[in-house]
């Protein structure tokens, strides 16, 4: 494990992927901008060419250019991050230190969460390449959107929205990772509301930026609580406190704020309430964004908080304290999001909902870590790559059917609106390749074989019962560990979420679409694109996944 | 050189459908139904090959076994490829004498059940789907590795929900959707058993084989896993199976699904995929957990006999023809509980016995029916009287297929519904009465329904008002290819039982003696 210090080149080679994206977003701030400007010295008549501002010149003042420098950037990104991560080992780990303190550490699990972040956003870059991040249709609109800087804005958010996550997943300080998650809930904030000419988008834009950054504050709040409490708020030092004070009041209010503000970004029960709107609110790929690269940084959170601080620390009875909790966390929050997506006729808050679903089937698997000393199970670390790995595959996968299927709704969205579920009437006859997209999507969603979306769902399930079996030898299966109960309830809950992932299905192929809704879709290559990319990862992933399951094994081994 | 026949039945057909339906995507409406007959011609072209391949493998003619071996020893065409290594998932196939016989069955249906729908104009994805479905379902009986399985267990239900979806009757939509979800249900369950037993087990394996010899080591000198925890993961695993199956209370998928389903999918249906749940059973917790069977041996026989009296009643009361046979494969499929509860080796080769001739017979009843809605767009057993005066074809296949069902001796169902009473007769005594009694029964649904739509009337016969006067007309030349077909292997398998069922009794005699149970 090398140490670098302060800045130097070391320390560029190691960021790269972030500097990429760092001066991908330099890029678009300025090279849209580029004209003929001059600068004129001050009592003098001379003008010296300046290159700023001033009739800019024809080349970059294409609309498309932001769009295709983001797309570039997040491509570059995501393949030195593969790069690192088809080249690296377990043990591989570099630390950067600024003064003494750890602020990021570059392992393979740092790397695999900024895989996760950068393919989703990568994908949903390209598909806004052909699309305006607007509902309107009137052609003047469009001329007087396409040429305006908002293309360019619209890009540098989600480019922001990249550095912070992507500080999210190297931080090794409560308050580096605190900044990550900021900058990139700020980005996501706007992006929701980008949608500003109507009203949906920005009463979903307002609502999740109000509850968020009540959750943010929460957080905040218990964050100076562990400060009070630890004196310190490196990783490694408060596992270190942990271990030696254990649990105390204050430092479980803490931990019990903290919690709130991340399982806002999951989206779990009951602080979910912002998501429907957000979701139905913004842009499709948005949307698909906040519900796969958000969820998976506040998943992230999550774990760095659970496991490296508090797995030491255990239970009378062999469990994590904050089992219970999380395990009743984890029952409501998956049948509550099934239950309400059954009722949803807008099929972005039917996704939100399973969205929230799927955050208690993360949840449930992530209760089954803190079951880790119970029987065979001997220690933390062997329940912590079962389940930390299905949860990486879980999250990696879900960024292919989660977000595959807003994009299909985006296309829907390019027509005039996908904000019923009859919009997509007809589908079938329309589009059959979008329709049999959607519905490899939808039942990948409900974790049917042999879609990617079954082996995730199948490798948390594993990774449940085998913690919850323990040492192999029961007299009943009451004598299994609790979590085995939320094993069941999690496969109840996929048959219950059947009826809505099926209902899209039917009214795709059965239901006759809507007045004036006939004949193919507009076209938008790029969108097209994306949702193929989609749609072969779901199936490729779900056949041949085992080389991903490697790859997650690793990373979970990298976060002991 | 050595082919993996298996492995190709399962995958050409999936391959070829995902291909043809490929194809036809693209095309535009009017180029689309140019394609139709040259792919329901590959199609069929397709599943004649898997027939060849299958009786051909049955013969010994091609492969290193025959039917001898397939008999006599476990697994035969045994091949096994490493499919997700980092879980130690394989994918393995291979064929013994409970799998073989549904495999035929599968191969046979296949080529029957697209002739009999020639005529349908049902369009380019039709028979794409029924390969795709035909290749699953090969890849359910195949599998002995667990993984496979349950993705192949899954897999069947995507064509079929299509199948229902795109050319079912008035209520397709909720009958599709019902029939998804009863099964998915029932297997996430299952699912979910099974991965509680993988992690209860000494040595982790997905092998089926490994699976059941590690099981039943355990079992001889105790109870493999503790009884209580044995007894739960039975239930969990026998619950996937008995919604399939379907028994009561589970089964009111069933007339649903098939009422709505069009002929092709009534035919595959009834033909395999119910038998899916039985042969699961005897794969999966039979073979594992037989002292669990043994605790809810009563238990599952009432199920089975509750199937049976249930089923035959309700078909009494049926009006409508469809659902009048979908009743009475619930009431067969009560049969098969009721021969694997008389744990007599007897018994369950009747139950196998019983899938296998089920399996041709009621594709002939739903082929009837189809053909009843298609020329006389109606299902009403009343709406029709005197067909054997002017449709003498259909009225003597829907004759020959009603006797069958109903066990007329020299026909295959005669063999297994014997077999089964004497097994029944060993095991529960004068219970007897309730299966004889349901014997009656199911003779008075059959005729009487014959009487009102065949005989009733006599010269003066009254076509369907649904025609609106037209001339009646009899079933055409493909339905009566079908048809003979069906009846020929029907009779044929009436006399020479013995074809499929020394193997049948060779496995059960094994497997149960293997396990422990009965008095093999």
């Amino acid at each position: 494990m090398s140490t670098g210090n302060e800045f130097d080149t070391d320390m560029i080679e190691t960021l790269g992927p972030e500097f990429t994206v760092f001066v991908g977003l330099l890029l678009i701030m300025v090279v849209p901008n580029l004209g003929n400007g001059t600068f004129r010295i001050p009592g003098t008549s001379i003008r010296l060419p300046w290159f700023l501002g001033g009739t800019r010149f024809k080349a970059v003042a294409s609309p498309r250019l932001p769009g295709l420098l983001a797309v570039l950037t997040m491509a570059l990104a995501l393949f030195q991050v593969i790069w690192y991560l088809l080249d690296a080992t377990p043990a591989d780990g570099q630390d950067i230190m600024a003064g003494g303190v750890f602020i990021f550490k570059v392992n393979m699990f740092s790397r695999i969460f900024e895989a996760i972040f950068f393919a989703a956003l990568l994908l949903a870059a390209i598909a806004s390449l052909d699309r305006l991040p607007i509902g309107s249709q009137k052609s003047d609109d469009i001329d007087v959107l396409f040429n305006n800087r908002r293309q360019a804005d619209f890009y540098i958010l989600m480019l922001t929205s990249a550095l912070g996550m992507s500080v999210v997943a190297l931080a090794q300080d409560m308050f580096v990772l605190f900044v990550g998650l900021e900058l990139a809930s700020f980005s996501t904030y706007i992006l929701v509301a980008f949608h500003k000419e109507s009203r949906a988008g920005s009463e979903g834009g307002a609502k999740y930026f109000i509850v968020g950054s009540v959750a943010s504050a929460v957080g905040l709040y218990g964050l100076s609580m562990l400060y009070l409490w630890s004196g310190s708020l490196q990783f490694h030092e408060l596992a270190a406190h942990w271990e030696a004070q254990g649990a105390t009041s204050l430092s479980m209010m803490a931990l019990g704020f903290v919690l709130v503000g991340f399982a806002f970004k999951i989206s779990a029960a009951p602080f979910h309430f912002a998501a429907p709107d957000a979701y139905s609110g913004a842009n499709s790929p948005v949307a698909g964004v906040l519900a796969t690269a958000s969820k998976a940084m506040g998943m992230l959170g999550l774990m760095r908080v659970l496991l490296i601080i508090t797995v030491p620390e255990a239970n009378a009875d062999g469990s994590a304290i904050w089992i219970g909790l999380l395990g009743v966390l984890a029952a409501v929050t998956m049948t509550w999001g099934n239950i309400a997506a059954l009722g949803s006729e807008n099929p972005k808050r039917m996704l939100a909902y399973s969205s929230v679903a799927h955050a208690g089937y993360m949840l449930a698997a992530l209760t089954a870590i803190g079951a880790w000393n119970w029987g065979l199970v001997d220690n933390a670390g062997v329940a912590m790559d079962v389940v930390v790995a299905a949860l990486l595959f879980h999250m990696f996968v879900l960024v292919f059917f989660k977000l595959g299927a807003f994009l299909v709704l985006g296309v829907l969205e390019m027509e005039g609106g996908a904000s019923r579920l009859s919009s997509l009437a007809g589908l079938g006859k329309r589009e059959p390749l979008l329709a049999v997209a959607m519905f490899l999507f939808m039942i990948s969603l409900a974790g049917v074989p042999p879609m990617a979306g079954f082996l995730s769902k199948l490798l948390v399930i594993m990774g449940i019962v085998e913690v919850a079996t323990g040492t192999g030898s029961l007299s009943s299966i009451g004598d299994a560990h609790w979590v085995w109960w939320l094993a069941l309830l999690m496969v109840v809950n996929s048959a219950i979420s059947m009826f809505y992932y099926l209902r899209v299905g039917v009214v795709m192929y059965f239901h006759e679409p809507e007045e004036g809704r006939k004949g193919p879709l507009a076209s938008g290559a790029s969108i097209r694109i994306a949702i193929a990319l989609c749609a072969i990862g779901t199936v490729a992933f779900g056949l041949v996944g085992g080389e991903l399951i490697e790859l997650c094994r690793d990373a979970a081994e990298s976060l002991r | 050189m050595n082919v993996d026949y298996l492995s190709m039945m399962v995958i050409l057909p999936i391959l070829a459908s995902i291909f043809l339906l490929i194809l036809t995507s693209r095309l535009d409406p009017a180029a689309r139904a140019k394609f139709d007959a040259p792919v329901r011609m590959a199609a069929f072209i397709i599943s004649l090959a898997m027939f060849a391949v299958a009786t051909l493998m049955f013969l010994g003619q091609i492969g290193d076994a025959g039917w001898n071996d397939i008999a006599f020893n476990t697994f035969e065409f045994q091949e096994s490829y490493v499919w997700i290594e980092q879980l130690g998932i394989t994918w393995t196939v291979g064929v013994d004498g409970l799998s073989f016989p549904m495999v035929w069955l599968t191969t046979l249906l296949m080529p029957i059940t697209i002739i009999a729908t020639w005529n349908e104009k049902a369009g380019a994805t039709y028979f794409p789907l029924m390969l795709m479905l035909g290749g699953a379902l090969i890849g359910v009986f195949v599998a002995l590795d667990m993984f496979m399985f349950y993705v192949f267990w899954e897999l069947t239900l995507i064509p079929m929900f299509f199948m229902i979806l795109k050319w079912g009757g008035k209520d397709r939509k909720y009958a599709a959707q019902k029939f998804f979800i009863y099964t998915f249900t029932a297997s996430v369950i299952m699912l979910l058993g099974l991965l509680t037993m993988y992690f209860l087990m000494d040595t982790q394996t997905f092998s089926i084989q490994e699976m059941v010899v590690q099981a039943s080591g355990a079992n001889a000198s105790g109870f493999w896993l503790g009884l209580e925890v044995q007894k739960i993961l039975f239930i969990m695993l026998m619950l996937g199976f008995l919604v399939k199956l379907p028994a009561a209370p589970f089964h009111t998928w069933l007339p649903d699904a098939h009422v709505q389903a069009p002929t092709g999918g009534s035919m595959m249906l009834a033909g395999v995929m119910l038998k899916m749940g039985a042969y699961g059973m005897f794969r999966l917790p039979i073979s594992l957990f037989p002292h669990a069977l043994e605790e809810f041996q009563f238990i599952i026989m009432m199920i089975g006999l509750v199937s049976l009296v249930w089923g035959a009643i309700v078909c009494l009361g049926q009006t409508n023809l469809k659902k009048m046979v979908a009743y009475s494969s619930v009431s067969h499929m009560g049969v098969i509980l009721l021969g694997i509860a008389s744990m007599q080796p007897l018994g369950w080769a009747a139950a196998l016995f019983m899938m296998f001739a089920h399996g041709i017979i009621s594709p002939m009843l739903f082929a009837v029916c189809g053909a009843f809605k298609h020329h006389y767009h109606s299902m009403e057993i009343g709406a029709m009287r005197g067909m054997a005066k002017h449709s003498p074809w259909l009225a003597t296949s829907m004759m020959f297929g009603w006797m069958a069902s109903l066990g007329l001796p020299l026909l295959a169902g005669f063999v297994a519904e014997l077999m089964l009473m004497v097994a029944y007769w060993y095991a529960y005594g004068w219970w007897i009465i309730f299966p004889g009694l349901v014997l009656a029964i199911t003779a008075a649904y059959y005729l009487w329904s014959m009487q009102r739509t065949i005989f009733e009337g006599g010269e003066a016969t009254q076509p369907p008002e649904s025609l609106h006067g037209e001339p009646v007309p009899d079933i055409d030349n493909f339905e009566k290819i079908a048809m003979l077909l069906l009846a020929a292997f029907t009779i044929l398998f009436g006399i020479m039982p013995w074809i499929f069922l020394d193997m049948m009794d060779m496995w059960t005699r094994s497997a149960m003696a293997f396990l422990g149970l009965g008095g093999a």
